[in-house]
C-alpha cells in the first residue's frame, strides 16, 4: 500500500507511470522479455532435473527386478 | 625416424591427398559449379542494372567463394575419418601438427585455388571493374587459406561427431567476419581508386599468424575429438 | 593437478560436494537476485527521474547494460573454465563451462532484443551495423556454436571438451571482430549513428543501474547452481549419491 502510494506520489499517477512518457510500446516488452527470457532460464533445469531422476528411479526398480528374478531362479532348482 | 625423413613424410602426405583428390575429380568441380550458379542467380533477383551490380560485385564474389568453400569443408577430414587412417596419423611418429598442416594444403589446393581461378570470370560476369581485379584476387589469394585454416580447427573438433554441416556453418560465421571485412575492404577501396595495401597487409599478418598456429590448435582439436 | 591448488578447492571439486555446496548457494543467491532486483527496478523505473534527452525510453538501460555486462562476463568465465577443464580435465569445470553458455546465451539474446527496442525510439532504427552491436551478435553465435557443438556429441565429456576449445578460440575472436568492424566502420562512413556519447550519469539514475548489476550477477550464481546440479545428477547417473537422491526424492 505505502509503495504504491509513493508511486502516486513520485510518478504522478499509475496510468501516467505505465505510459512511460510515451515509449510505453518499447520500455514494456523490453522488460517482458527480460523477465521472460530468465523464467524460462529457471524453469527449463528444474523439469530436466525431474526428468532425469524420474529416468534414473525407472533403471533402479527395473535392476532390481532383475535381481530379484536373477536371484529366485538360482534358487528354483 | 630420422630427421631426414620428415620432408619425405611431408611430401607423401601431399600427394597422397592430392591423388586422392584427382580421382574424385568430379567431387571438385561441385565447389566451382556452385559458386557460378549463386554468381549468375544475382542478376536475376536485383535486375541487370550496371551500377548496382557493380558496386555489390566484390562482395558478392567474396561470399559467394566462403560459401563454396563452407560447401567442400565438410569433407576435409570426412574420408580418413572413416576409414581410420587419421587416427594412425595421431599415432604416427611424425608431428601431428605439421601433417594436418599438409592435409590443409592439399584440400586448399583442390578446392579453394580452383575458386580462386574463376573468381575474375565471377567478377567479370557482375561487371567489377577491371582495375579491382588485381585487389580482388590477392585477397582472395589470403582469404581462402586463411579460411581453409580456420575451417580445419573448426572441422577437427567436429571430428567425433556424426552431423556437422548446419553446426559448421554456424561457428566458422564468427571466425570469418574479420576476414570478409579486411578482404571486401581492399576490393571496395580499389573500386573507389583508394590505396588498398592496408587491409591486404592485414589479410598477410592474419594468414601468417594462422599458418603458424591453425595447425597446432587443429592438432589439439583432433586429439580432444577423437579422445586420443 | 598441481599442488599449489588449496585443499578446500579439490574437496570443492568432488560432484558430491559440490553438489551440496551449490544446493546451499543457490536460495541465497536467489533471494539476493530477486530482492536486488526489485530494490533496482524501483530505483530505475519509479524513483530515476526522466532523462531530458531520452525521457522515458532511456529507462531500458537498467536491463540493457547490465545484461550487456553478464553477457561478457560469462563468456569470461566460461572461456576460464573451459581451459581448466582442457588443462586439468575438471569434470566440475566442464559442468561450469558447459552449463554457463545457455545462460550467457539468454543475457545476450536480451542485450539484443532491448538494444533494439530501446534503438527504434532512439535513433530510428531495430539495428545499425555498430562495432557493439556486431559484436554482441557475433559473441551470441558463439555461444550458439558453443551449445550445438557439445550436443553434437554422444560423450558427454568430450562434447565439453571439444565445445570448451572452441569456447577459447572465441575468447580469441570477439576482439578481433570488434576491431575489425570499427575498422569498417570508417571505411564506410555515412550511416554510423553516434549512439554511446553517453556523458556522465546522475547518481539518480547510477545507483538503480548498479543494483540491477548485482542482481544479474547474482542471478546468473543461482542459475548457474541449479544447471550445474542437474548436471552433475545427469552426469553421475550411476554412483551412489545420486542414486540416493533419487530415491529420497520419489514422489509417493
Amino acid at each position: 500500500m505505502s509503495a504504491m502510494q509513493h508511486l502516486l506520489a513520485v510518478g504522478g499517477d499509475a496510468a501516467a507511470f505505465f505510459r512511460m512518457g510515451g515509449y510505453a510500446a518499447y520500455v514494456w516488452p523490453a522488460y517482458a522479455v527480460f523477465f521472460a527470457v530468465l523464467v524460462a532460464d529457471t524453469l527449463a533445469p528444474r523439469l530436466r532435473r525431474r526428468r532425469i531422476l524420474r529416468e534414473l528411479r525407472g533403471r533402479l526398480t527395473r535392476q532390481a527386478a532383475r535381481e530379484r528374478r536373477a536371484t529366485s531362479v538360482s534358487r528354483s532348482p | 625416424m630420422s630427421r631426414a625423413s620428415l620432408p619425405r613424410a611431408c611430401a607423401a602426405m601431399l600427394r597422397r591427398d592430392l591423388l586422392l583428390a584427382w580421382r574424385r575429380r568430379g567431387d571438385l568441380a561441385m565447389p566451382v559449379l556452385y559458386a557460378v550458379i549463386v554468381v549468375v542467380l544475382f542478376p536475376f533477383a536485383l535486375g541487370p542494372d550496371l551500377a548496382l551490380l557493380q558496386r555489390i560485385a566484390g562482395g558478392v564474389v567474396l561470399v559467394t567463394v566462403l560459401l563454396a568453400m563452407l560447401l567442400a569443408l565438410d569433407a576435409m577430414f570426412a574420408s580418413d575419418i572413416e576409414d581410420g587412417s587419421l587416427e594412425q596419423l595421431v599415432l604416427a611418429p611424425q608431428p601431428l601438427a605439421l601433417m594436418l598442416g599438409m592435409k590443409i594444403l592439399a584440400h586448399w589446393l583442390a578446392t579453394a585455388l580452383p575458386l580462386v581461378v574463376i573468381a575474375p570470370l565471377l567478377a567479370g560476369m557482375l561487371h567489377l571493374p577491371t582495375t579491382a581485379i588485381p585487389a580482388l584476387l590477392l585477397a582472395l589469394l589470403l582469404a581462402t587459406p586463411l579460411l581453409s585454416l580456420l575451417g580445419a580447427v573448426l572441422v577437427a573438433l567436429t571430428a567425433g561427431t556424426r552431423r556437422s554441416g548446419m553446426l559448421l556453418a554456424l561457428m566458422l560465421l564468427p571466425l570469418c567476419v574479420p576476414v570478409v571485412i579486411f578482404a571486401a575492404g581492399a576490393v571496395a577501396a580499389a573500386q573507389e581508386g583508394l590505396p588498398w595495401f592496408a587491409p591486404v597487409a592485414w589479410l598477410g599478418a592474419a594468414l601468417i599468424l594462422c599458418v603458424v598456429l591453425a595447425p597446432l590448435a587443429c592438432a589439439a582439436a583432433l586429439r580432444i575429438a577423437l579422445d586420443a | 593437478m598441481s599442488k599449489w591448488i588449496p585443499l578446500w578447492l579439490h574437496k570443492l571439486g568432488s560432484p558430491p560436494t559440490f553438489y551440496r555446496f551449490a544446493g546451499a548457494v543457490r536460495p541465497w543467491a536467489m533471494g539476493l537476485a530477486l530482492l536486488a532486483g526489485a530494490i533496482g527496478l524501483y530505483g530505475g523505473l519509479v524513483l530515476a527521474p526522466a532523462d531530458y534527452q531520452q525521457g522515458d525510453a532511456y529507462r531500458i538501460i537498467f536491463i540493457h547494460v547490465p545484461s550487456a555486462w553478464m553477457s561478457m562476463f560469462v563468456y569470461a568465465v566460461m572461456g576460464v573454465s573451459g581451459f581448466m577443464a582442457l588443462v586439468w580435465r575438471m569434470k566440475l569445470a566442464e559442468v561450469v563451462a558447459m552449463e554457463s553458455a545457455p545462460i550467457g546465451a539468454a543475457f545476450t539474446f536480451i542485450t539484443l532484443v532491448t538494444g533494439s527496442l530501446w534503438g527504434k525510439p532512439m535513433w530510428g532504427t531495430w539495428w545499425t551495423w555498430d562495432a557493439r552491436l556486431t559484436s554482441e551478435l557475433v559473441l551470441l553465435f558463439l555461444y550458439l556454436g558453443v551449445i550445438g557443438l557439445y550436443h553434437a556429441f554422444e560423450d558427454r565429456r568430450q562434447g565439453a571438451r571439444a565445445a570448451s576449445f572452441l569456447a577459447i578460440i572465441g575468447v580469441i575472436n570477439v576482439p578481433i571482430v570488434h576491431y575489425s568492424v570499427v575498422w569498417w566502420n570508417t571505411l564506410h562512413q555515412g550511416s554510423t549513428v553516434n549512439v554511446f556519447g553517453h556523458s556522465k550519469m546522475a547518481w539518480d539514475m547510477l545507483w538503480p543501474l548498479l543494483v540491477m548489476t548485482l542482481a544479474t550477477k547474482a542471478y546468473y550464481a543461482a542459475s548457474l547452481c541449479r544447471r550445474a546440479r542437474t548436471d552433475l545428477l545427469a552426469l553421475e547417473g550411476g554412483k551412489d549419491w545420486v542414486r540416493q537422491i533419487a530415491e529420497a526424492e520419489a514422489t509417493p
